[in-house]
Order: structure tokens, then C-alpha cells, then sequence
């Protein structure tokens, strides 16, 4: 039989790029697809003590789809980010 | 171990896988036979002929040696299926007198006695319905132990049963040769380095301290000791449960694909079998009848009792690979019979101590084939963490 070493995979809720298209720091647009509705945003400013901090800026989104999207922007390195809760 | 007490009845039928190979005990009368060494292992003879023996050769003596001993062996291939029948139905007649039976080995069995003296009407009428049940010659030895019986059962003639009493047991087994112990899996080890030092009965074993004795020899030495002295353990009879087998002819020269798919119909067949009553199968024996003349055996016994056909069939499909030449017919039957309806529960958390011991050994495996990092156990580390990747963390499994 033949095996094959598997990588350790990333964290279980951990954030994956994603495109986002913003207008005035507000998204309206996530992978191409329309955003319907913004539901929430919210702020984590966290570890800030430390050599890895967090500064994001969360947007719970429903796209035209109907999908319920959470995505942030990293304001540390401006990109976007998609996450499960 | 056990002291000595009631009654050990011994029943010992000499060269029995012999004389099934050979097809009966008369093609044996002048000929000096051997069964033929068995594929693997050291090309050693099985069972001799008592024409052979005259001419020095012995069971478990080096072909070479025993052909240069007598040029006129003839070899016989072992068969050790139509052995495993003849003596399931031997036992089988032992039982129906009422014996609970210990099978020692093919041609070697031992019950208690004591229970069915009243039955047959004394030891005299027991040894006479043994006899009768059997069919044929047999060597009877009846003693308060099991190793006095066999003891006795070895010594004795056909005709007459030998009987050793509680009080004479030490005295008897001291002039034993202490190759009666090769009779003992525990003991059989230490039977070569007995003789080559010079201890030739059983009462030169007896004479040595146990200290001695296991500073040379270990637990078998201690052990020998102990069953010299007339201790043994305790009989274990077997439980009488119904015979299930199912067989197939193949009807060409199989290949690995037509064993397998018979495998398969097999084992689907056993397991439809309404007399299996729901019950698992903890242990199943494989046979074959071999292109060549002669048979194949393997007794294959399941880690945990089961009645998952894939899982029966992937544990015997290893064992097909040892077919020693191709075959014309295979058989399964059921040696042994676990729980009803699967696992057994038990009061406590059986179940579940179960389903972990299953995982961890699947955890193994895979990780085994795929690396370390094949499983990870999903630990919640901050689940009121703000930011969502901190809130569950891959860990390492422990085994």
C-alpha cells in the first residue's frame, strides 16, 4: 500500500483569503457576488501587548445569494479575510 | 495448581494423525511409515510408524536423518482436515457417554471420571463404554491428576486400562521417563536438556530443590517439577456446541481473485446459517483440499468475537495466502462461538472503554500509514475567545 505523509492542517477556524470588494472601507462585494445586507460590524483590537497583535474590522454580510458571510480586513496588513465564527 | 484428588480418566489413541493420513490403522501393519514434513518450517517427520520406530527413526527427527536410519520410509503427505474430523468425531462419541472432554491434542483427551462411575456402573463399566464409544484400540490411563493419567494411559497396553491411586502417585511418577513431559507445552522446552544431563526419570527431577531447578530451567522447570510431584491444574473440558461448516468445490484452477470471491460467499453463507441463532463467531477454521493429494488447516481466532462479514472475510483472505499449492475445495466452520448480538456490555462503561479501544487502534493505524499529523484530536481551548481562531486548536492524539 502505498502512504502518504499528511502536513499538519491550519487551525479549525482559521481565516482564508478571500476577494473583497469595499467602497469607503464598507464591503460590497465578497468573491464577486453582491453584498444584500450588512447585519453587523464590529472591532477586535486584541494582544496589542504582544509581537503578533490584532486589529480587524468584522462585517457579518448576506450576499444576494442569500449566504451568511463573515469577513474582516486586517488593517495591519489591509487585506481581507474570511471566518467562521 | 491442583492437588491430587478424584479421577482423571486419560484416553490416548496412538499415532492418530497417522493413521488418518495413512486412510486406517491396518494400511500401518508392516510398513514404516512417517507423515510427510508439512511445508514450513525445518523439514522434520510427523508421526511414525511403529515398523519405523524398530529402525530408529522418530517423530520430529530431520527427514535426512530418518531416511538414512530407513531407506524404506515411505513418506505420507499430513492431513490434517480429515485429522481435525476423525477426531472432532471421536470426541464427539466420548460425549455421548457423558464426558465433558479436555482436547489435549489430536489422538490425546481427558474427562472426569468421577460423575459417571455411578452412570456406567463402576470404573470397570466406564472403561468398557469408553472403549465401546471408540470403536477402536485405545490406551486408557486413570489417575487423581491429569499428567498421572497420561502417565498411565502411555504405559499401558491396549487391552488394559492402567488405574494409579491417590497414595502411589509420587512413587509411580518417580520411574517415569521424563519424556512424558514433551507431552506439556509448558514443560516440553526442558525435555532434550533433561536427558542430555542425565536426569532420565521423573524422580531424578524431584531430587533437585526448586531453587535449583528454576535457576537452570525457569517456570518450565518449576513447572515439570510441580507435575512430577503430582500436582497439576485443574481439567478444563470444552464446551459441546453444534457443528456449522460450510464448503464449496472450485471448479478450476483457482486464482487469488475466485479464492477470494469464494471466501466471500462462504462467510455469507455461515453467517446466514439460522442455527448460528444470532450468536458471533469468535474463532472459524479454514480448510482446503489441495490439487495435490492431501489438505490444508488453519484455525484463525478473532482478536474480538465477531459477526461482521467484511470484517470475518479480511481476517481470512491474510490466511489464503498461505495455501501451501492450489485448491479444489475450501471449508469454513466455526470452532467457537462468542456473545449473542455482538459486543458484550458489561455493567460499567464497557461500551464505551470498547469504542475507545477501537478508535485508538484505527488512530494507530492510521497514523501508522499517513504520519502524525493523519489524526488530531479538535481541542477547545478559549470558546469565548473574541477572535474565532483561537477558540479551538489541533492537538496531538495520545495513544
Amino acid at each position: 500500500m502505498r502512504s502518504r505523509t499528511i502536513a499538519k492542517p491550519a487551525a479549525p477556524k482559521a481565516p482564508k483569503p478571500i476577494r473583497v470588494q469595499a467602497e469607503h472601507g464598507k464591503p460590497v462585494a465578497v468573491a464577486g457576488v453582491r453584498v444584500e445586507e450588512v447585519r453587523e460590524d464590529w472591532l477586535v483590537d486584541d494582544r496589542w501587548w504582544t509581537e503578533q497583535p490584532i486589529h480587524r474590522h468584522y462585517w457579518e454580510l448576506i450576499t444576494v445569494e442569500g449566504a451568511n458571510v463573515v469577513v474582516f480586513h486586517d488593517k495591519l496588513v489591509d487585506r481581507w479575510f474570511r471566518q467562521t465564527a | 495448581m491442583s492437588t491430587p484428588g478424584g479421577m482423571i480418566v486419560c484416553v490416548h489413541l496412538p499415532r492418530f494423525e497417522l493413521v488418518a493420513a495413512a486412510g486406517g490403522p491396518e494400511a500401518l501393519s508392516g510398513r514404516a511409515l512417517a507423515v510427510a514434513p508439512s511445508g514450513s518450517g525445518p523439514a522434520r517427520v510427523g508421526e511414525v510408524s511403529g515398523t519405523a520406530q524398530a529402525q530408529g527413526v522418530q517423530q520430529g527427527m530431520m527427514l535426512g536423518e530418518a531416511l538414512a536410519r530407513c531407506p524404506t520410509l515411505e513418506l505420507i503427505p499430513g492431513d490434517p482436515v480429515q485429522v481435525a474430523q476423525a477426531w472432532e468425531q471421536a470426541a464427539r462419541a466420548l460425549e455421548g457417554i457423558g464426558a465433558q472432554l479436555e482436547l489435549a491434542r489430536a489422538g490425546l483427551a481427558y474427562f472426569d471420571g468421577d460423575g459417571l462411575r455411578g452412570i456406567h456402573g463402576g470404573e470397570e463399566g466406564l472403561i468398557l463404554a469408553t472403549r465401546k464409544a471408540l470403536g477402536r484400540p485405545v490406551r486408557i490411563g486413570v489417575g487423581p491428576t491429569r499428567f498421572c493419567s497420561l502417565a498411565a494411559a502411555l504405559e499401558t497396553r491396549t487391552r488394559r486400562a492402567r488405574r494409579v491411586s491417590e497414595r502411589e502417585v509420587r512413587r509411580y511418577l518417580a520411574v517415569q521417563p521424563v519424556g512424558i513431559l514433551s507431552y506439556r507445552p509448558q514443560a516440553a522446552a526442558i525435555v532434550a536438556s533433561l536427558q542430555q544431563l542425565g536426569l532420565g526419570k521423573l524422580g531424578a527431577l524431584v531430587k533437585l530443590t526448586v531453587a535449583e531447578i528454576a535457576d537452570r530451567f525457569g517456570e518450565a522447570g518449576t513447572i515439570a517439577r510441580r507435575l512430577a510431584l503430582g500436582y497439576d491444574t485443574p481439567l478444563r473440558a470444552r464446551r459441546v456446541e453444534e457443528e456449522l461448516r460450510e464448503s464449496m468445490r472450485l471448479a478450476e484452477a483457482n486464482s487469488g481473485l475466485l479464492l477470494e470471491r469464494t471466501l466471500e460467499v462462504l462467510v455469507d453463507r455461515l453467517l446466514a446459517r439460522p442455527q448460528r441463532r444470532g450468536r458471533t463467531i469468535r474463532a472459524i477454521t479454514l480448510s482446503a483440499r489441495l490439487v495435490e493429494r492431501g489438505t490444508w488447516r488453519e484455525e484463525v481466532v478473532f482478536r474480538q468475537a465477531l459477526s461482521d462479514p467484511h470484517r470475518i472475510r479480511l481476517a481470512l483472505s491474510q490466511r489464503l495466502t498461505q495455501l501451501p499449492a492450489p485448491a479444489v475445495a475450501l471449508q469454513l466452520a466455526v470452532t467457537e462461538f462468542g456473545p449473542a448480538g455482538g459486543d458484550q456490555g458489561s455493567l460499567l462503561d464497557g461500551e464505551r472503554t470498547a469504542r475507545l479501544v477501537r478508535l485508538q487502534d484505527a488512530v494507530g493505524q492510521v497514523r501508522t500509514l499517513a504520519g502524525p499529523n493523519a489524526a488530531l484530536r479538535a481541542l477547545v481551548v478559549d470558546p469565548r475567545s473574541r477572535v474565532p481562531e483561537r477558540k479551538v486548536l489541533y492537538a496531538p492524539w495520545q495513544q
